[in-house]
C-alpha cells in the first residue's frame, strides 16, 4: 500500500497541486479577512475544501479506465438527476436548481460541468477511427440534452459553461474550419430569436451591464458596487480586512460570487497581478499535460476540464469587473461554496489521474 | 484518423486555442488595471461617498437678554419626532395616523408644507411632544418605521407675550428664506438648521445669533447603520446678545398700558439707547415656532387690534399737538415770534382773505398768549398764525434736521419714514395744489404729517441734549462685549440757547398749574419737559364739535405724549401714543409718569 501510494506521489504533478492550493489559499484568506459572519463562514468552507480534497484524492487513485468504461453511465445518471431537478427540485429565486438529500444538496448541473466532456471524450475516443460528419452532429446531440435541461432551470451561466466544455472537444477533436465557421454565423444570425426567448430578468443583466449608471439603484447596483470595491482598491489595496466595501454591505454577495472584488478591493492591482499569474500558470499547465498525455480520452478530457475552469475564472471575473452581465457564477477554488469547490477539485484531481496514467488507456 | 496524425492535429489546436485563452484572460485584466490604476480616484470618491455621510450639528441660538441680564429668548431642550426625508410625501397619511392611533398632532407648518427641508435627513414634524405623547409613541413605534424621535434645542420666550415686538419670533425655514439665504451665500450656515428670525431682534440679529453648524462625519453601512464617528466639528453657538433695553421699565410700561392700544419708546437721551420699547396689543412669539393656524393667524390680524403691527417703528400717527415744540423752534430759528410777541386767542383763527376759520382745542381761547405760553396751553391759534407766516419749506427744513419723514436707521426691520408733506408731495400724490389752509393745520401737527413714536422720541431726545449725534439703538453688548455706539447721519443743526430755553420752559410749564398736563406735575419729585397731543382721527366739519362720548372708539382721537426728565440733564426721554385715546396728557400721559418714576426714583 505504502509502496504504491510512493509510486503514485511520484507521478502527481507537484506544480499543478502547488498552483491549485495557492490559489485556494488566497480565497480562504479573503474569506477570514472579511467581518460579516466570518467564523462560521471560514469553518465551512475548510470543510467544503476537505470534502473536496477526499474526491480529489479518490480521483487520483481511480484508473482512468474505470472513468472511461462508466462514462457513458454517469452521463446518463447525470442526465437523469437533471430531470429529476425539473419535477422534484428545491426552488430558489425563481430557479430550481437543486435536489435536496436531507442535509445535503446536490446540483446536478455542476456535475454535467464533469460528465458531458466524459461523455463526448468517450465519444471520441470510441470511434476516433470514424471521426466524421455524422460524429460530430451525434456529439452535438448529446451536448444539447443537458444544455437544454439546464436552460429550464432557468440557468443561463451554468448551461453555457456545459455548452462550452462539449464544443470544445468536438473543436479539439478536429471539426473542419468551414463547420466551425459557418455554425459561428448561424448563431449571430440567430441572436435576435435567443434575444426574444431571454427571460426578462436576463434582458435587464444585459442592458445594465451595457451601462450600469443608467439604474444604479436596480439592476445597476451589483455591478456599480462590485466596480466601486475593485476601483477604490487602488494599487496595493485597503489591506486585509480593510475593504470598506465588503465590510459595511455594498458589496452583493461577497463571499460568494464577487469573492474576487473582495480581494481586489483589499490586496490591489498588485493582488490581482499575482493572481492573474497563478491562473495564467494553471491553464499554461493544464495544457502542458493533455499536450503529453497519449490518449485521445485524456487529451480531449483535460483540455475540456481545463477550459471548464478557465472560463468560470472567466466568465466571473469579467461579471464582477463590469464586462459581463451578472450571471450567478462562483469563482473557482475562491468562492463560498461547496459544489463549486467540490467540482473544480475533482476536475484537476481527474486531469492528475490522467496524467499518471499516460499509457493505461490503450490505443 | 490515426493516432499520430491526431496528436499533431490536437497540438495545433490547443496552441490557437491557449492563445485564445490567454487574449481572452488579458481583457478582464486591463479592464481592472482601468479601474484601479487610471479610476482610482473617480471609485475611491465613489467608495467614500457609499459610506461616509457628514451630517450637520445645529448650532445653539444666541440667548438675548436686556441690559440687566433678564432673559428674552432662551433655547430649551425638547423632544421632536421627526420624519425620513424620503418619505416626506407619505406626511399626509402619517399625520392622519398619528391623531388616529396616538392622539399626536404635528406641527401646522409641516402640514401646510411650508416649511423647506433641503439639509436635513429627518425632517421635525413636532417639536412639542409632551413625555406622555413620547411614551405613547415609543410604544408603537413600529408602526411607524420612518419616524424617529431626536432631541433638539428650540426657541423659549420666557416673557411670553410681553416684549414680542422687540425680541420678534423665528419660524421654520421656506422655500423663500433658502433664496435669500443662497444670494447672500448663507446656506452653509444653515445646514441642519430649522428655523430662521422673522421679526423684531430675532431677524436683525440673525446673523449674530443663528451661529455656525458643526459636523459629524460618520461611516455608515448598506443599510445606513452609523458604524462609527470618523471626527466632529462642534457648533459654534450664536452670540449672546443684551439690547439697551431695561426689562423692568418695560414690564411697568406694558402694565401701564392695560388693555389699550398703541405704542411707548423710552430712550435715553444721553447715548440713543432704547430703555424701554412697548407695542400693543402684542402676541406670543411661541406660537410661530411651530407654524401658526390659520384662526390664530387670523385673529393677530384682526383689522381693529392689528396685534402684529409693531406702531413703535411702523405705526404711523399724525403727531397732533407734539409736533408743537420743533414747529416753535423752527419759527425762533428764523425771527419768527419771538418772545415777547404775542397774541389775543379768541378761540378761533380767521384765514386772512378768506372767510374760512380755524378753532381753537379750547373754546373762547387762551387770552394772551406768547411763544411759551402757546406751547404750555398748546394753543392752536398762535400756531395757526404762526404756520402761515413761517411757511412749509422753512418749516420742514428744521422737522428734517430733527429726523421727521425719514428713518432712524434703528436696528429692528419694517421701520417706516413718516411723512413730512410738501407741495411737491400734494402735486404728485393727490395732483392738487397746496392751500394755505393746510399750511396752517401742519403748524399743529395735523394735515399730512405722519410720525412714528419712535421718530418722535428720537425727535424729542435730540431736543433735550442738541449735542447727541448717536442713532436709536437696541443692541449694548454682543458676547458681554460693549458695542460702538453708531453716529447719527444727520447733521446736526445749531439752535441758539435763548431759543432752546424759550421751547423747553414752555415744555416744562406744561406740567405746571395751567399747563396741558398739570395734574402729573402735581405728584411729581422731579422736574419734566412735556408736551401733550391729541390728534384728530378724522376731521370734523367746521361748525361740528368733538364729543368724545358719542363718538364710536375707533374714530377717537389718538392721544399722544412726549415728555423728558430731568428737566436739567436729562435722562430719559419718552413718546407714547394710545391710539383712539382722547385727550393726550389725560391718557398718554400717566403711562409715560409711571414709568418716568420707576426709571428716575429707583
Amino acid at each position: 500500500m505504502i509502496k504504491a501510494l510512493q509510486k503514485y506521489k511520484k507521478r502527481i504533478d507537484v506544480p499543478l497541486l502547488a498552483i491549485t492550493f495557492f490559489i485556494i489559499l488566497l480565497g480562504l484568506m479573503t474569506l477570514s479577512g472579511s467581518n460579516l459572519e466570518t467564523s462560521h463562514i471560514i469553518i465551512n468552507q475548510v470543510i467544503n475544501v476537505f470534502v473536496g480534497l477526499i474526491i480529489f484524492t479518490i480521483l487520483i487513485f481511480t484508473n482512468p479506465r474505470i472513468l472511461f468504461s462508466y462514462a457513458p453511465v454517469l452521463f446518463l445518471i447525470t442526465t437523469f438527476l437533471l430531470i429529476l431537478v425539473h419535477f422534484f427540485g428545491v426552488e430558489s429565486n425563481g430557479a430550481k436548481r437543486w435536489l435536496a438529500f436531507g442535509v445535503f444538496n446536490l446540483q446536478p448541473s455542476e456535475l454535467m460541468k464533469i460528465t458531458l466532456p466524459l461523455m463526448i471524450a468517450w465519444l471520441y475516443q470510441k470511434y476516433q477511427n470514424k471521426i466524421s460528419l455524422g460524429l460530430h452532429f451525434i456529439a452535438i446531440f448529446l451536448i444539447c440534452i443537458p444544455v437544454y435541461l439546464v436552460l429550464l432551470q432557468p440557468d443561463l451561466g451554468t448551461s453555457i459553461m456545459i455548452a462550452l466544455s462539449g464544443f470544445l472537444i468536438i473543436f479539439l477533436a478536429g471539426i473542419s474550419w468551414r463547420l466551425i465557421i459557418s455554425s459561428m454565423i448561424i448563431t449571430i444570425l440567430s441572436s435576435p430569436l435567443i434575444w426574444i426567448n431571454l427571460h426578462v430578468y436576463q434582458k435587464n443583466r444585459v442592458i445594465n451591464m451595457l451601462d450600469p449608471f443608467v439604474d444604479p439603484l436596480g439592476a445597476g447596483y451589483h455591478t456599480i458596487q462590485s466596480m466601486i470595491a475593485i476601483g477604490s482598491g487602488g494599487g496595493f489595496g485597503k489591506g486585509w480586512g480593510e475593504g470598506s466595501q465588503t465590510n459595511l454591505n455594498f458589496l452583493p454577495e461577497a463571499n460568494t460570487d464577487f469573492i474576487f472584488a473582495v480581494y481586489s478591493e483589499e490586496f490591489g492591482f498588485f493582488g490581482v497581478t499575482i493572481i492573474f499569474v497563478l491562473f495564467f500558470l494553471l491553464i499554461f499547465r493544464i495544457f502542458m499535460l493533455a499536450n503529453n498525455m497519449q490518449s485521445t480520452f485524456s487529451k480531449l478530457l483535460t483540455v475540456s476540464l481545463g477550459v471548464s475552469i478557465f472560463s468560470a475564472i472567466f466568465v466571473n471575473i469579467a461579471m464582477i469587473s463590469g464586462l459581463v452581465p451578472i450571471v450567478g457564477l462562483p469563482l473557482p477554488f475562491m468562492s463560498y461554496g461547496g459544489t463549486s469547490m467540490v467540482v473544480s477539485l475533482a476536475s484537476i484531481g481527474i486531469i492528475i489521474s490522467l496524467n499518471n496514467h499516460k499509457t493505461l488507456i490503450a490505443n | 484518423m490515426d493516432n499520430y496524425r491526431f496528436k499533431y492535429f490536437f497540438k495545433k489546436r490547443i496552441q490557437i486555442l491557449f492563445v485564445f485563452l490567454i487574449i481572452l484572460l488579458l481583457i478582464p485584466f486591463l479592464k481592472i488595471f482601468y479601474l484601479q490604476i487610471v479610476q482610482f480616484d473617480r471609485f475611491t470618491a465613489l467608495s467614500k461617498n457609499n459610506s461616509i455621510k457628514i451630517i450637520p450639528i445645529p448650532p445653539k441660538r444666541g440667548i438675548i437678554f436686556d441690559r440687566n441680564n433678564v432673559i428674552l429668548a432662551d433655547n430649551k431642550l425638547v423632544h421632536s419626532l421627526e420624519i425620513d426625508r424620503a418619505f416626506f410625501s407619505a406626511l399626509p397619511e402619517i399625520q392622519l395616523r398619528l391623531k388616529d392611533k396616538l392622539n399626536i398632532d404635528i406641527d401646522i407648518d409641516i402640514a401646510n408644507k411650508k416649511v423647506s427641508y433641503l439639509y436635513e435627513n429627518t425632517v421635525p414634524i413636532s417639536f412639542n411632544l409632551s413625555d406622555k405623547e413620547i411614551a405613547r409613541f415609543v410604544a408603537h413605534q413600529y408602526l411607524f418605521p420612518t419616524l424617529t424621535i431626536k432631541q433638539r434645542f428650540i426657541r423659549d420666550y420666557p416673557q411670553g407675550k410681553s416684549s414680542a415686538h422687540l425680541i420678534g419670533f423665528i419660524n421654520r425655514i421656506n422655500d423663500k428664506d433658502i433664496n435669500s439665504l443662497e444670494k447672500e451665500n448663507l446656506t452653509n450656515r444653515y445646514l441642519g438648521s430649522t428655523h430662521i428670525g422673522k421679526s423684531g431682534t430675532e431677524k436683525f440679529y440673525e446673523n449674530l445669533i443663528h451661529g455656525t453648524p458643526g459636523f459629524k462625519e460618520i461611516e455608515v453601512d448598506a443599510k445606513q447603520n452609523v458604524i462609527r464617528t470618523l471626527q466632529e466639528k462642534k457648533p459654534i453657538p450664536g452670540k449672546a446678545i443684551n439690547l439697551t433695553i431695561d426689562y423692568r421699565l418695560q414690564k411697568i410700561a406694558e402694565k401701564a398700558f392695560d388693555e389699550k392700544k398703541g405704542a411707548l419708546i423710552a430712550i435715553n437721551p444721553k447715548n440713543s439707547e432704547v430703555l424701554a420699547y412697548v407695542s400693543q396689543p402684542t402676541f406670543n412669539p411661541a406660537l410661530f415656532t411651530n407654524g401658526i393656524s390659520h384662526e390664530a393667524w387670523a385673529n393677530l390680524n384682526d383689522k381693529n387690534s392689528r396685534a402684529m403691527l409693531d406702531r413703535v417703528v411702523a405705526g404711523l400717527y399724525p403727531p397732533g399737538s407734539t409736533l408743537k415744540p420743533f414747529v416753535a423752534l423752527a419759527a425762533l430759528k428764523n425771527d419768527i415770534r419771538k418772545p415777547p410777541f404775542s397774541i389775543f386767542d379768541i378761540g378761533h383763527f380767521k384765514m386772512p382773505k378768506s372767510s374760512k376759520v380755524f378753532r381753537d382745542w379750547k373754546k373762547g381761547g387762551h387770552g394772551t398768549v406768547d411763544m411759551i405760553k402757546a406751547i404750555t396751553v398748546s394753543c392752536d391759534t398762535f400756531f395757526y398764525g404762526l404756520g402761515l407766516e413761517l411757511g412749509i419749506p422753512k418749516l420742514n427744513k428744521v422737522l428734517d434736521d430733527f429726523n421727521f419723514g425719514k428713518k432712524t436707521e434703528i436696528d429692528i426691520d419694517g421701520e417706516k419714514s413718516g411723512l413730512i408733506a410738501n407741495k411737491a408731495w400734494k402735486k404728485k400724490r393727490f395732483n392738487e395744489s397746496w392751500y394755505a389752509g393746510e399750511t396752517a393745520i401742519t403748524a399743529i401737527g395735523q394735515g399730512f404729517t405722519l410720525v412714528t413714536p419712535l421718530q418722535l422720541a428720537n425727535a424729542t431726545a435730540k431736543l433735550a441734549n442738541p449735542s447727541l449725534s448717536i442713532k436709536p439703538h437696541l443692541l449694548l453688548s454682543i458676547d458681554g462685549i460693549q458695542q460702538e455706539k453708531q453716529e447719527d447721519k444727520v447733521k446736526k443743526q445749531s439752535y441758539s440757547d435763548i431759543n432752546l430755553k424759550w421751547v423747553k420752559t414752555g415744555m416744562v410749564n406744561v406740567t405746571k398749574e395751567g399747563g396741558t398736563a398739570a395734574f402729573l406735575g402735581r405728584k411729581s419729585n422731579y422736574q419734566m419737559a412735556s408736551k401733550t397731543g391729541t390728534a384728530q382721527v378724522f376731521s370734523l366739519k367746521i361748525d361740528e364739535e368733538y364729543n368724545e362720548d358719542i363718538l364710536p372708539d375707533k374714530l377717537k382721537d389718538h392721544a399722544l405724549f412726549i415728555t423728558y426728565a430731568p428737566a436739567i440733564d436729562p435722562e430719559i426721554v419718552i413718546a407714547v401714543i394710545v391710539e383712539n385715546g382722547g385727550h393726550g396728557g389725560s391718557v398718554a400721559g400717566p403711562i409715560a409718569k409711571e414709568v418716568l418714576d420707576a426709571y428716575l426714583n429707583k
